[in-house]
């Protein structure tokens, strides 16, 4: 990692107060840089035609000095949501926690319990060993492959530029982000936690929500609950 | 649980003989000063429950294994949908200080209601600094409707509720220039997509740093890509995200 280089340019944030932002890393003072900072989020069909689906969730960065990065905190209870009839609210919850090196896995109908949680645990889908460096993979029983530990960041966004073409300041960037030449990925080389679940969409059942294309889709998105 | 106990055994095996191994070779300790927990030595010590029991030894009690707590009720505290989207267009408004942090407590079902006229307000100005930049009045340079057709109020209203849409049944794409919103994989461009969707007007390259005069420079800014691709390695076996670097 070019540390120099984001040195530099969180000098250069601190002079024109410009907000730090990415795909979802560090977007808000009260969450951002912490354990249960949420950095990104996939949804996808792992091959065409595939009867899977799946999720990758990451968690924390190294993108940057000083980001809470490397450990799960056990006090966070990391959910994947999913509305199957188009309401917004949750029908189906994926639960992730970890527990003495393991990540635990739960699955089941979500209880209404608006922003607060519980583990499901009368309705487990499955635990792993956290990997280190390579990656442990287990298969459930129900036919889910589940995984927890850090894993390259696939995100890319010339971050610094964009904080430059935000700057109201005139002379800020006047062209706008910079050609392919000149743009730099500034997340290339960081790491992140990962948590990926992959699940057969017998488990997941049919979907009556629709997308903007009138193509059924499962509404998905993902939350990070501290211990109270 | 049976099987992780098994593990530990062979592990805290693994861990004398490394101990000993050690020892080998630099004779710093004696062997016999290195107690390890056992299951008869009459002291809750190791993984114990009680003395002498649960963790890796028998069972405590009733014969009941001790699993994992879970117990606790779990607050929101982080939300995340669609790439980018508090972090692009949340911006503090009159009587909510910390628009950001309210986002990511709200649950999907009140995004809609709660930003979507932040969210419109804040795609105004984004084109209002750019009017500054370009030396135009702000009130002439303005959002115009997208490549989908949708109007700033349309657009916003989908991108406030937000959750990422995945489709079971049909190949995955953010967008691919005629379907999208099937998902996202991991080497979609999703920020070029969404300046697309934001800046790039109904042609899609409003202001993508074209030379209007034909003096080789750019004249209108690039805003419709941020020109980075994707660097990390991705594999085709699950879990797909790479080993760390």
């Amino acid at each position: 990692m070019k540390k120099s280089k984001l040195l530099l340019g969180l000098a250069a944030l601190a002079v024109t107060g410009a907000v730090l932002v990415a795909a979802d890393h560090l977007d808000a003072p009260s969450s951002g840089g912490t354990t249960a900072d949420i950095a990104d989020f996939f949804a996808f069909e792992p091959e065409t035609g595939s009867a899977n689906t799946t999720f990758v969730v990451d968690l924390q960065s190294n993108v940057l000095p000083d980001l809470a990065y490397g450990t799960f905190d056990e006090d966070i209870l990391t959910e994947i949501n999913i509305d199957t009839d188009g309401d917004l609210v949750e029908d189906l919850v994926i639960q992730a926690i970890p527990r003495d090196g393991r990540m635990y896995f739960f699955y089941g109908e979500a209880a209404d319990l608006g922003l607060n949680s519980e583990v499901l645990v009368n309705a487990p889908l499955g635990d792993v060993a956290i990997s280190a460096e390579t990656a442990t993979v287990v298969t459930t029983d129900s036919g889910a492959r589940i995984f927890a530990g850090p894993r390259q960041d696939p995100f890319f966004f010339d971050f610094f530029q964009f904080n430059a073409v935000i700057n109201p300041d005139p002379e800020s960037a006047p062209l706008g982000f910079l050609p392919p030449s000149e743009a730099e990925n500034t997340f290339a080389g960081a790491n992140t936690m990962s948590i990926v679940v992959e699940m057969p969409n017998a488990m997941l059942g049919t979907t009556t929500a629709l997308n903007a294309f009138n193509i059924p889709v499962y509404n998905t998105w993902v939350t990070t609950n501290r211990k109270q | 649980m049976r099987l992780h106990n098994i593990k530990y055994i062979f592990l805290s095996g693994m861990l004398l003989f490394a101990l000993a191994a050690c020892n080998n070779d630099d004779d710093a300790m004696e062997p016999e000063q290195i107690a390890m927990p056992t299951c008869d030595d009459g002291i809750m010590n190791g993984d114990e429950t009680g003395v002498d029991c649960g963790g890796t030894c028998a069972p405590c009690g009733d014969g009941e294994a001790m699993e994992p707590d879970f117990t606790g009720t779990y607050a929101q505290v982080d939300h995340m949908g669609r790439p980018g989207i508090n972090t692009v267009l949340s911006a503090d408004m009159e009587g909510m200080p910390s628009v950001k942090d309210a986002f990511n407590v709200t649950v999907p079902s009140a995004m809609v209601a709660e930003f979507q006229a932040g969210f419109e307000a804040r795609l105004e100005q984004y084109h209002d600094v750019y009017a500054v930049k370009l030396g135009l009045d702000p009130a002439d340079v303005n959002y115009q409707n997208n490549i989908l057709n949708l109007d700033a109020t349309t657009l916003t209203t989908v991108l406030a509720a937000d959750v990422l849409q995945v489709a079971p049944d049909e190949v995955t794409t953010y967008y691919n220039g005629t379907v999208g919103l099937t998902g996202r994989t991991l080497t979609d461009d999703v920020i070029d997509i969404s300046l697309i969707l934001l800046f790039g007007g109904e042609t899609g390259d409003r202001f993508s740093g074209q030379d209007t005069d034909n003096d080789g420079m750019a004249d209108l800014p690039r805003l419709t890509s941020d020109g980075v691709s994707l660097t990390a390695t991705i594999d085709a076996e699950f879990p797909y995200v790479s080993n760390p670097q």
